[in-house]
């Protein structure tokens, strides 16, 4: 098992580099040269020349290439054009909040899709696979950013019963040692706080999460019913096992497999999802302060955020194929 | 009185299209410490039968007929709950293929000691060791290492004793092996058998063997039934049967079985025509449009199973193959005969 | 399984897949597939006749300059929005740009994908790794960060546009058609060809390639109905067309994010309008699947 970790991590590896590559190209690529997008449109001609001079852009590519590699892995991703904050401090603040919508978003996703993909498997041609099944389409179907408006106005806007933008109401204060709000308004003791934070969660993780739950529920749907008709099933009830037994220990515990690569799957839309969402509901994370960043050519952060981004997605994906490997005995052993 | 009697068991497959009558009406009766093989062709509803006796049909399948004694109950008119208890228990199931009938997920020994659990109550360590028992007498060496490795780590031989192991775990009084050894290769069919042959003899139980191979049966069951298109057209001392046989399709079955002591120049001779259409039951014998022997009221009643000889032997045939032909085919080269 | 078995698992599904006239009639016998043929129709003819259905010009004032626009009604079948304009004409000439946007963005991700995928599945080797590699790197990043990376880059016309979200549908088919060709490559029919002689082009061409033809085209139908999903998530971010007149249905809806209380009309119709395109395309890739290998029960 160790050895089938290390073997993935070391196959990471070069995928990451590939990613730097692709980052530090693009931020070179852009119209009008490095040295304004960290600067700004609006720089001075002594200053352009100070920066290139500094960032050692007269230097051939590949020497500009490991500077640029030295300075991300040593923690330095430059500053905010917009803000001048280090990109790395604001990463700090905005990665917890689109981690907390994004692990709301999944927990509502699986909580919700895997039952009812199970029940409706289960309940093959009734009423409610063919409800799931309609419900499927509709979740792959609908833009995020549309059922986000949608629930926005249902919810927020018509009904009032959830707060419309946000993480928390601005006239609250509370104490952020740890950046993960619901985890500061554990930590402070502050009930109503909490509860706060949830309210503001709501909205945007239904909204997030509503496409990954129809997949989820899909594939759920499809594994269970191909393990139904397995021979090992036949077997578990020929020796006479309960049948939650059954359903539980053999059918599940195999359907899962397939629906544990999706879920990983799922992380990607997610984060996506992320940067349509966040901008409806005005919430404060990684994906509104990336689009921020792209209106206003704040070249640092965009460089920043879309190597954190994807770092993230890649990182996410190697943990999907540990937990794959870690339930199928099949892969481990090899 | 017999361990177990069906009477007259009817299974029928409820699909969109059609309706097909898998089994037909078969009856029989198994004693303890009795070896009874149920021979026929793929499709003629062996397999679907000893379905149908646990209970455990696919979706689309069911009883429509008949009873099923086992001790004083009839096995049919059992809700699920009490079916339970005898599945795994009381009557043991080997299947056919051991690499796609044991859960891929989890350790052979957490598969055998399910069974423990549910059944005998046992408590965990009386239950591995009892695992480790029955793996070595199935003939698995380094048992207690093997309990906690996977389905995937055995070869197909290892694989199906430990289908054999989980199925008599319980000491069940009858074992009823579904092609326990077709999806082997044929060195370890004969090993597989004798291991069947051996656990019927020592714990008493009556098997049921399950097969489209006349060489599995000849070595290990007392008495055969011959299936065809979902009934029995003839029942014998298995010895009887390969010597005498009185139904046309019996001694066709015998006939195309390639011998290793054959002459060269002896041709095999099969069965002409295709598989019946079970999803038509009409009168008449579902074997005449292949039978040489048919007559019109082959075509138009259908056959009973009646004695012939000798009262231990059965046929349904309105035409039985004469003495002198059936004395003329060989006999199959029996396997499991060590 | 038994023959009675297998009898009865076969008559409960469909014959077994093989030629395409098969596959179609088992389309049209598909309620849902024709459902979804009937939404496509609907908005292709929108599409294609909008300037004869259309009851105004699309950038026509028609109304007044408003910033509460009016709802449905007084002539206006969907209303007005705040620059007086008719809204259903406007999302029927928005109707031609999405479908295009489909079409275009697809096909390209299909050429390019599917010229990769059948180097690195036929040729193998290292073409292949390096290929796959590619591949997936290209997978490791999110669609949309790819697409707005390419938008930022290329500038924000139409044209950019349909291939940047092109460009993300690349590895799709590239992996697909590499599966399915290396498959097909080791399947019987392709040994038995070979062992009578039949040369390698004419096999890759005229056997491997209409074989490993049928999920590409699923894929493809499935993968329209995303593209249009992303152009439309681009525009609401700002980063679709820059021309201000193009009637984009994602780029209406995020004119009007912030009027959802006062016009919601000019955020539902629109947003309900890419619904349905995409349920219907959705409906027919799906239809497609179950044609093509009904034994999938997906």
């Amino acid at each position: 098992m160790l050895k089938f970790i290390v073997r993935r991590l070391i196959f990471t590896i070069p995928i990451l580099f590939g990613l730097s590559i692709l980052v530090f190209l693009f931020v070179r690529a852009l119209p009008g040269g490095p040295a304004i997008a960290l600067l700004g449109e609006r720089a001075t001609q002594e200053s352009v020349e100070q920066i290139e001079e500094e960032l050692g852009l007269d230097q051939p590519l590949p020497v500009q290439y490991m500077r640029y590699l030295t300075n991300v892995l040593s923690g330095d991703l430059g500053s905010s054009v917009s803000t001048r904050r280090p990109v790395v401090d604001e990463l700090k603040q905005r990665f917890p909040a689109t981690f907390e919508l994004a692990l709301m978003a999944m927990l509502f996703a699986v909580a919700a899709g895997i039952p009812l993909g199970y029940i409706a498997a289960k309940r093959y041609q009734g009423i409610l696979d063919n409800v799931s099944l309609v419900g499927s389409l509709l979740g792959i179907s609908f833009p995020v950013f549309f059922l986000a408006l949608l629930l926005k106005y249902v919810f927020a806007v018509k009904l009032g019963w959830l707060p419309t933008v946000g993480r928390i109401d601005v006239t609250r204060s509370l104490e952020h040692p740890t950046g993960f709000y619901l985890l500061d308004a554990i930590i402070a003791g502050d009930g109503a706080a909490f509860v706060d934070v949830l309210q503001h969660l709501i909205l945007p993780a239904i909204a997030l999460g509503t496409i990954p739950l129809a997949i989820v529920a899909r594939i759920t749907r499809a594994a269970v019913l191909d393990v139904l008709g397995e021979d090992y099933v036949r077997t578990a009830r020929a020796k006479g096992l309960d049948p939650g037994v059954v359903d539980r220990r053999h059918v599940l515990r195999n359907a899962m497999l397939p629906v544990v690569t999706v879920i990983g799957l799922q992380t990607g839309l997610l984060l996506t999802g992320a940067v349509l969402t966040e901008t409806v509901f005005a919430y404060p994370g990684l994906g509104s302060w990336i689009l921020n960043a792209i209106r206003f050519r704040d070249y640092a952060v965009i460089q920043g955020g879309i190597l954190f981004f994807a770092g993230m997605f890649i990182f996410v994906n190697l943990l999907v194929d540990v937990s794959y490997a870690f339930l199928n005995p099949r892969i481990r052993y090899r | 009185m017999p361990l177990l009697s069906v009477r007259d068991l009817e299974v029928r497959f409820f699909t969109r299209r059609a309706t097909i009558h898998a089994v037909n009406g078969i009856s029989f009766d198994l004693d303890a410490g009795q070896t009874l093989g149920i021979v026929g062709e793929s499709g003629c509803g062996k397999s679907v039968s000893s379905l149908a006796i646990l209970g455990i049909l696919p979706k689309a399948g069911r009883v429509t007929g008949g009873r099923v004694m086992f001790g004083d109950r009839d096995l049919l008119t059992l809700k699920d709950s009490a079916l339970r208890e005898i599945r795994g228990r009381d009557i043991g199931m080997v299947f056919q293929d051991p690499m796609t009938s044991l859960n891929p997920v989890l350790k052979i020994g957490r598969q055998i000691t399910e069974v423990l659990f549910k059944h005998l109550r046992m408590d965990k360590h009386d239950a591995i060791r009892e695992a480790i028992a029955l793996l070595e007498r199935v003939g698995i060496p380094n048992a207690s290492d093997r309990l906690d490795d996977y389905p995937h780590q055995f070869s197909g031989g290892m694989r199906q004793r430990v289908m054999i192991a989980m199925a008599i775990a319980c000491r069940p009084q009858i074992l009823i092996a579904d092609e326990p050894t077709t999806a082997l290769d044929v060195t370890i069919q004969a090993q597989i058998l004798d291991l069947l042959k051996g656990l019927v003899e020592e714990e008493g139980m009556g098997l049921i063997l399950i097969t489209h191979d006349l060489g599995v049966v000849a070595g290990v069951c007392e008495r055969t039934h011959v299936m065809y298109a979902g009934r029995f057209v003839e029942a014998a001392p298995t010895d009887l049967l390969y010597h005498h046989p009185r139904h046309p399709y019996t001694l066709g079955l015998l006939r195309s079985v390639p011998r290793l002591d054959a002459s060269q120049k002896e041709k095999l001779i099969p069965i002409p025509g295709a598989p019946p259409d079970l999803t038509v039951l009409g009168a008449g014998c579902s074997f005449a449009p292949r039978c040489p022997y048919a007559t019109d009221r082959s075509r138009e009643v259908t056959p009973v199973l009646e004695e012939i000889d000798d009262p231990s032997h059965l046929v349904a045939c309105w035409n039985p193959v004469s003495d002198a032909d059936a004395s003329a085919v060989a006999v199959p080269v029996e396997r499991g005969r060590s | 399984m038994s023959i009675a078995e297998a009898q009865a698992a076969e008559l409960s599904l469909e014959r077994p897949s093989g030629l395409w006239r098969d596959a179609f009639d088992r389309f049209r016998r598909n309620p849902a597939a024709l459902v979804g043929v009937s939404l496509v129709l609907i908005f292709t003819i929108a599409a294609i006749f909008a300037p004869q259905i259309a009851p105004h010009p699309p950038n026509q004032q028609v109304g007044p300059l408003s910033t509460n626009p009016a709802g449905p009604g007084g002539g206006h079948v969907m209303g007005l929005d705040e620059q007086g304009r008719d809204l259903f004409s406007r999302l029927l000439y928005g109707a031609r740009l999405s479908l295009l946007v489909g079409i275009v963005s697809v096909g390209i991700g299909l050429a390019i994908g599917l010229v990769f995928g059948a180097l690195a599945g036929y040729v193998g080797g290292w073409v292949d790794t390096v290929v796959m590699r590619v591949m997936d790197l290209m997978l490791s990043i999110p669609s949309l960060l790819v697409a707005i990376g390419l938008v930022t880059l290329l500038g924000r016309g139409m044209v950019q546009i349909m291939f940047a979200v092109g460009v993300t549908t690349v590895p799709i088919f590239a992996r697909l058609l590499r599966g399915s060709i290396l498959g097909q490559r080791e399947a019987d029919y392709v040994l038995a060809a070979r062992s009578v002689g039949v040369p390698g082009r004419r096999l890759l061409l005229g056997h491997i390639l209409p074989n490993s033809i049928a999920p590409v085209i699923v894929q493809a139908t499935l993968t329209m109905a995303t593209a249009i999903i992303e152009v439309a998530g681009l525009s609401f971010l700002g980063l679709g067309p820059g021309d201000p007149s193009l009637p984009e249905w994602g780029k209406i809806m995020a004119d009007n994010a912030n009027r959802l209380e006062s016009a919601a009309h000019l955020v539902l119709f629109p947003g309900f309008a890419i619904v349905l395109t995409t349920i219907g395309i959705n409906l027919i890739g799906d239809g497609l699947r179950e044609a093509i290998d009904p034994k999938l029960k997906s």
